[in-house]
């Protein structure tokens, strides 16, 4: 390290400044190009899709011709069985006007959203960065805190889960001992959500190591210069931590909103396909998939999907564009 | 060079190709196909079940072979959800097995859509129909066809649970109408709240459809006339709910949070409660499910709506049926005959797949225990059988299924009865018209 | 603190990438360390305890799961393991856990393959048309996937790939999940070009940038990305449901629904026991793969 580390002034930190430190010599050492600039787009546009060439095989042979197709599906009438009958907008037309349950559906799964999601990402983060503070020991909590995401959507899950959250089961009795009387929460219509999204938190393992291998990627050095020009814990985690790891909380956030806006599995093994007790799991996509497939009316379920999509792009293009004043990509400064 | 507008009519010709290849849905001609037993042919057999029924399967196959040693038998089984959404993908995309096991309630739907081999032609030659039952046999016609042949018959009725009732210290029911099923209900639960078990006389008897069916059936009504219309009206379905309203709030029946809690088991599974309404053919899974510490059930009649009434019925449990696709239609009559009707392959599965609906199978499975109670009761209600109703409209389950629902959300008290009429009239008004 | 200097020449950027070891500052503060045992460790018991009430569970016989929510058994019997150990309607276990290990494995290959090259290209390529093309991408990952189901079988179908398990596979060497491009590309863009720049003044082209300089810095979102490919593929149960059709060619997940059937009796003991055992695989791969989440993997090269 030859150090002629600046000091920390402004909130951007040491992060943002090695970033910009480490690309200023470049400006200079650049050789001018100038009669291949054609070519060199060209070139450049050529190794990009070549690059893509797996994926863009993928997604123009698997899955933009079916997404269309269920496009197609939500104007029509479509049993599954005889051809699809175009009916214009009349599946959405009775989705906002004439549809009690998906009104309730879409309540609940708001709720489950906007509640569950902040809940698990900052236990991710939480426990992510807990276990990023010392290596040695943090392989046995890594392994234990990830398992039960390992459990997939078996039947055992079911179980597990009633059996926890019964009457006179451990959160019932565990509870008591605090003088919180509940009862059971399984069967009790008012309970489940917040059931559901106790099960949503308690599989915070997936994000929590996206976190860890984020926390990886950010360069000791930075920590050890904020260190040397005496920035405390705190402020090294808000000048160094956060500004390296946005790109990764951007990509967990929003994956994980969409991840609950989709939640479908873990409701749909929990009430044996029901959507019950009283339709308060039957959150957006089970009530999609019973339409599609209990009900054959798969028209309706693909335009249910569609309103789905449309919402959820929504908010990601708005969180797109948040991007600019909070995540800090590294290899994008120039 | 690539610039977006390309890149926007590259998808658009990519998403073109892909609609014209999914282009297909409804099943593809074919059918027929004469039997030569030298040649060697492949027929694939798809069925519903667990382990347990794949084993006798087996075993069933193995007989087959033993006599038509050029037929391989491709066997896929599944658990009975998961079977059928994979029996829906394939047939809005195509590709149904040779043969498969079908049931009454998506029989129409699979038939008016042409995907099922039209058996008729091979009964009385490939397929024995002697040892049927008309009535029985009739359940698997519809759409003019005969889309399925009966496996197994089981027909409505009361399980009681005795160990549970000498528990608490009451007398099984001993018959009569709605009014005394239901004052014994409330009686059991009092006596086991009295004698400290945790129990209940029963759950809200009006959640079922079936029940319903039989209380219009007693009034001569069936719930759907020959062309799928309603036959009831909200004032009957309101009658039907309110019938136990007062009970519903009295608490006599177990409370419906604790019924959930059992899920993916029943109430009755886990000893809660002290009787059940349902087809005779799921005795079997309580037995299991309840365990060692109760060993037995009694199987009795529902109560009696209108004496002398031919209310209850038997239907077809489990059909097998062949595609349409098949090529090997004269196989798959073989194969269905042989998996239907013969005595060593009813003795092997005994009441596994319900009560044999062939004579010779069930006379060459030897019943005992609860199979032989099951075929004691489907004798003894006789004269309160009438003919079966006509196969389930399409759209069958999805109106049964919710009923189910808003029969649990009146015992949540989440909606009224008059609540509850509408949204059932609603949603069957969508189902019936989709 | 210096930055790869302009002359630097590529072989010293991919030695620099590949990470020269780190001096770690040892933490004398001990009670800090005892702290952070105890927060961890209690949180540990309250994590597990359901996982623990599972295996507990797999020595109850069947009749218990109904009437016994307790955490010990009444009557303790190994019958469950028993059962599991016969296999399945004449197909032995270790079919089924060798299915699953296949597809999984097949999985990650393809996924790491496919995802990280089209994440290089999204992330380090500046061309017409890639900012369209990554909103394409995120809008795959919007669509509830049950309204494709019906298309995407019926294609497969029409290719006579049913029983097969391309259907499978297929996708995920064709990088169609767009999570994991997504996550890399995140991880891609958080790397400073320097180390790219240096190599091409050296000439290098992108493949060979891709390959020495950024696939070593990206290390461990590939290992992450390689945990979660293996435990989805693993317990992956729609696709397998749709496009495998012979029992012996099921995967785990599905062989372990086929102790239950609703319309027979149904074995809540083999089907806990069987979908435990099913968890000893993957708790192994990760127990194995989370090792290489520790420890400066990475130092960004912005070491001098």
């Amino acid at each position: 390290m030859t150090a002629t580390t600046p000091r920390p002034t402004n909130a951007s930190g040491p992060a943002r400044r090695a970033a910009a430190n480490a690309s200023a010599p470049r400006k200079g050492g650049k050789p001018p190009v100038r009669p291949g600039l054609k070519l060199r787009e060209r070139r450049e546009g050529l190794a990009g899709y070549a690059f893509l060439t797996p994926w863009l095989i993928g997604f123009v042979g698997l899955t933009v011709g079916p997404m269309a197709y269920s496009l197609y599906f939500s104007f029509t009438r479509y049993n599954l069985f005889s051809d699809p009958q175009w009916i214009g907008l009349d599946n959405y037309i009775r989705l906002f006007t004439d549809d009690p349950q998906f009104i309730q559906s879409a309540q609940i799964t708001l709720v489950y959203v906007l509640v569950g999601t902040p809940i698990k990402l900052a236990a991710a983060l939480g426990i992510a960065l807990l276990l990023n503070y010392r290596d040695k020991g943090s392989g046995f909590f890594r392994s234990a805190f990830y398992a039960p995401s390992l459990i997939g959507a078996s039947v055992s899950v079911a179980i597990v889960w009633r059996a926890m959250f019964s009457s006179n089961g451990p959160v019932d009795s565990g509870l008591s001992i605090f003088g919180i009387e509940l009862g059971g929460w399984v069967g009790n219509v008012s309970l489940v959500v917040p059931m559901m999204i106790i099960l949503a938190v308690w599989q915070f393992g997936g994000t929590m190591v996206i976190f860890l291998a984020g926390l990886k990627q950010v360069p000791k050095e930075l920590y050890e210069a904020a260190e040397m020009d005496g920035a405390g814990a705190m402020r090294r985690f808000k000048a160094v931590t956060i500004p390296m790891l946005s790109p990764v909380i951007f990509f967990n956030l929003l994956l994980e909103l969409i991840g609950a806006f989709q939640v479908f599995a873990s409701a749909y093994i929990i009430s044996s396909g029901t959507g019950g007790p009283a339709g308060m799991t039957n959150f957006i996509t089970v009530y999609l998939y019973k339409r599609a497939f209990q009900d054959g009316q798969m028209g309706y379920a693909a335009a249910i999907a569609w309103v789905l999509l449309v919402v959820v792009a929504v908010i990601a293009f708005i969180l797109f564009r948040t991007q600019k004043s909070w995540v800090h990509y590294a290899g994008d400064n120039r | 060079m690539f610039n977006t507008k390309r890149t926007a009519a590259l998808i658009a010709a990519a998403t073109g190709t892909a609609l014209v290849l999914a282009g297909c849905s409804g099943g593809s001609s074919g059918g027929g196909g004469e039997f030569d037993p030298d040649e060697e042919t492949t027929l694939n057999f798809a069925f519903w079940g667990n382990d347990v029924r794949a084993g006798l399967y087996d075993q069933a196959i193995d007989l087959f072979n033993e006599e038509y040693p050029n037929v391989s038998v491709q066997t896929s089984f599944l658990p009975y959800p998961d079977y059928w959404e994979r029996r829906q993908t394939e047939a809005a995309g195509g590709g149904l097995p040779d043969v498969l096991a079908t049931d009454i309630s998506y029989l129409r739907q699979y038939s008016e859509n042409g995907l099922l081999l039209d058996l008729e032609p091979y009964l009385g030659e490939q397929i024995d129909t002697g040892p049927f039952d008309e009535a029985v046999l009739g359940s698997g016609e519809v759409a003019d066809i005969t889309a399925g042949i009966p496996i197994s018959t089981n027909a409505w009725g009361l399980f009681t649970n005795p160990t549970l009732l000498a528990e608490i210290g009451v007398e099984d029911f001993a018959g009569g109408d709605w009014d005394d099923y239901t004052a014994w209900i409330e009686d059991t639960t009092a006596a086991a709240e009295a004698a400290g078990v945790e129990a209940w006389g029963a759950g809200d008897w009006t959640g079922r459809i079936q029940v319903f069916e039989l209380q219009q059936r007693a009034q001569g009504e069936e719930l759907f006339t020959e062309d799928g219309e309603p036959n009831f009206d909200e004032d009957d379905l309101r009658d039907f709910w309110n019938q136990t309203t007062e009970q519903r709030e009295a608490g006599a029946f177990i409370p419906q949070q604790r019924v959930e809690e059992q899920l993916p088991l029943g109430a009755f599974d886990t000893a809660l409660t002290a009787s059940e309404m349902t087809w005779d053919n799921f005795g079997a899974g309580y037995l299991a499910n309840l365990g060692e510490g109760y060993p037995e059930l009694n199987l009795i009649e529902p109560p009696v709506t209108e004496e002398g009434a031919k209310d209850l019925y038997q239907k077809a449990g489990m059909l097998l049926s062949a595609s349409a696709g098949t090529d090997h239609g004269e196989a798959a009559a073989i194969f269905i005959d042989f998996m239907v009707n013969d005595p060593e392959v009813g003795a092997i599965f005994g009441t596994n797949r319900g009560l044999p609906a062939s004579e010779t199978a069930r006379s060459s499975s030897d019943l005992s225990g609860l199979d032989a109670q099951i075929e004691e009761y489907e004798a003894s209600i006789a004269d309160r059988l009438g003919d079966a109703p006509p196969v389930p409209i399409v759209g069958f389950g999805n109106i049964e299924e919710e009923f189910r629902v808003l029969g649990t959300e009146l015992m949540f008290g989440t909606v009224t009865v008059d609540e509850a009429v509408d949204r059932f009239f609603t949603e069957m008004d969508v189902a019936l018209n989709s | 603190m210096t930055a790869i200097r302009p002359e630097a020449t590529f072989d010293e950027a991919v030695r620099t990438a590949k990470g020269a070891p780190t001096r770690r500052k040892v933490s004398r503060k001990s009670w800090q360390t005892v702290i952070w045992f105890v927060a961890l460790g209690a949180l540990t018991v309250l994590v597990l305890y359901p996982l623990v009430w599972l295996v507990f569970s797999t020595f109850k016989p069947n009749a218990e799961f109904g009437q016994n929510p307790g955490l010990i058994p009444e009557s303790p019997t190994i019958d469950n393991y028993l059962r599991v150990f016969e296999g399945i309607a004449g197909v032995p276990l270790w079919r089924f856990f060798a299915n699953s290990l296949f597809i999984a494995s097949m999985a990650v290959i393809g996924t790491v393959l496919s995802s990280a090259l089209a994440a290089y290209g999204f992330a380090r390529i500046k061309f017409k048309g890639v900012g369209v093309l990554f909103a394409a991408m995120i809008g795959t990952l919007l669509l509830p996937f049950h309204v494709v189901i019906i298309p995407q079988y019926v294609l497969f179908n029409r290719l006579d790939l049913i029983d097969t398990y391309i259907p499978l596979i297929l996708p995920k060497f064709l990088a169609t999940e767009a999570f994991f491009v997504f996550l890399i590309v995140q991880f891609i863009r958080s790397i400073p070009r320097d180390m790219d720049e240096a190599a091409r003044i050296d000439g290098a082209g992108h493949f060979r940038i891709f390959w020495s300089i950024i696939v070593p810095l990206i290390k461990p979102a590939l290992i992450t990305c390689s945990i979660f490919a293996f435990i989805w593929a693993w317990n992956d149960f729609l696709g397998p449901l749709l496009y495998v059709t012979s029992p012996e060619q099921y995967p785990l997940p599905i062989a372990l629904r086929l102790y239950n059937d609703q319309t027979s009796a149904s074995d809540y003991g083999a089907s806990v026991t069987a979908s435990l055992l099913a968890l000893v695989p993957i708790m192994a791969f990760f127990a194995v793969f989370q090792r290489f989440l520790i420890g400066g993997v990475a130092t960004q090269g912005l070491k001098g």
